[in-house]
């Protein structure tokens, strides 16, 4: 039976000296961490730099010793990736400059699009572009709320503690998150399928 | 009269809820069903990196390590 290698085994051994163990990690978590910050972000260019500092600073802090394994992986790892964003973003306050998300349908490098039909494929497309949309409009900490529990998997408990706030409070902006989306899907006719 | 144990549900032990993939929590709270319309549309995409990106990210941290 093939068993499943836990994140901190691979750690450790990568620290032991096993390079390939980090890629492993990468692999196992890319998407995860991708999607947070792709959906957070909005600018394509942008996000895949954050993704690679991400995990850069990841291997940097492993390296250094900074990592104990009192939680999940995934998790410590979202909360470098949101510390990340959020020096983005203090950056471009003092910069004084507004950023412009002109970010289009080019992230949608889902894995079903291969495998449908250019008539599929324009409705699916669509339909994403709806949801990006509605995703986008969400003021910050409810978007972020949305992305860490629904992209990046990460539980109320995981979410409360990256976003420094409490549970209850994780809790109401996926409340809130979620009746803003529903007015969306209704005023801009969004659903499942293409009207 | 039919005895109570007849018609109640039964009775299951605590090992028997199966809780391994749910955040209690969210349970609680009532998400999933309450808004299961938003969360189905939620599902729908799933951005993933492009393979280029990994494989740079991966020449980068082989050039550090």
């Amino acid at each position: 039976m093939n068993k499943l290698i836990s994140d901190y085994e691979l750690i450790t051994r990568f620290i032991k000296g096993e390079e390939a163990c980090f890629e492993k990690l990468i692999h196992r978590h890319k998407n995860k961490v991708f999607a947070y910050i792709s959906l957070y972000i909005r600018d394509l260019a942008l996000a895949e730099d954050i993704f690679q500092d991400t995990f850069l600073k990841v291997i940097q802090s492993v390296k250094a010793g900074k990592y104990s394994d009192n939680g999940k992986f995934i998790s410590w790892v979202m909360r470098i990736a949101h510390n990340l964003i959020i020096d983005h973003f203090r950056r471009i306050k003092q910069m004084n400059t507004i950023s412009n998300d002109n970010y289009e349908s080019d992230l949608f490098n889902s894995k079903s699009f291969a495998e449908d039909n250019v008539e599929d494929d324009m409705i699916k497309r669509q339909i994403q572009k709806d949801i990006r949309n509605m995703i986008s409009h969400l003021p910050d900490d409810q978007r972020e709320v949305v992305i860490l529990r629904h992209y990046a998997g990460l539980s109320f408990k995981e979410i409360a503690d990256i976003t420094d706030v409490s549970i209850n409070t994780a809790l109401g902006r996926m409340r809130y998150a979620l009746i803003n989306m529903r007015r969306i899907m209704v005023e801009k006719n969004i659903s499942l399928t293409l009207n | 009269m039919k005895p109570m144990v007849l018609i109640s549900t039964q009775f299951i032990t605590l090992k028997e809820i199966k809780v391994e993939n749910t955040d209690l929590i969210e349970d609680a709270w009532g998400f999933n069903s309450e808004f299961c319309d938003v969360i189905d549309l939620l599902r729908q995409i799933e951005p993933i990196p492009e393979q280029c990106l990994t494989t740079s990210l991966i020449k980068k941290i082989r050039k550090i390590v």
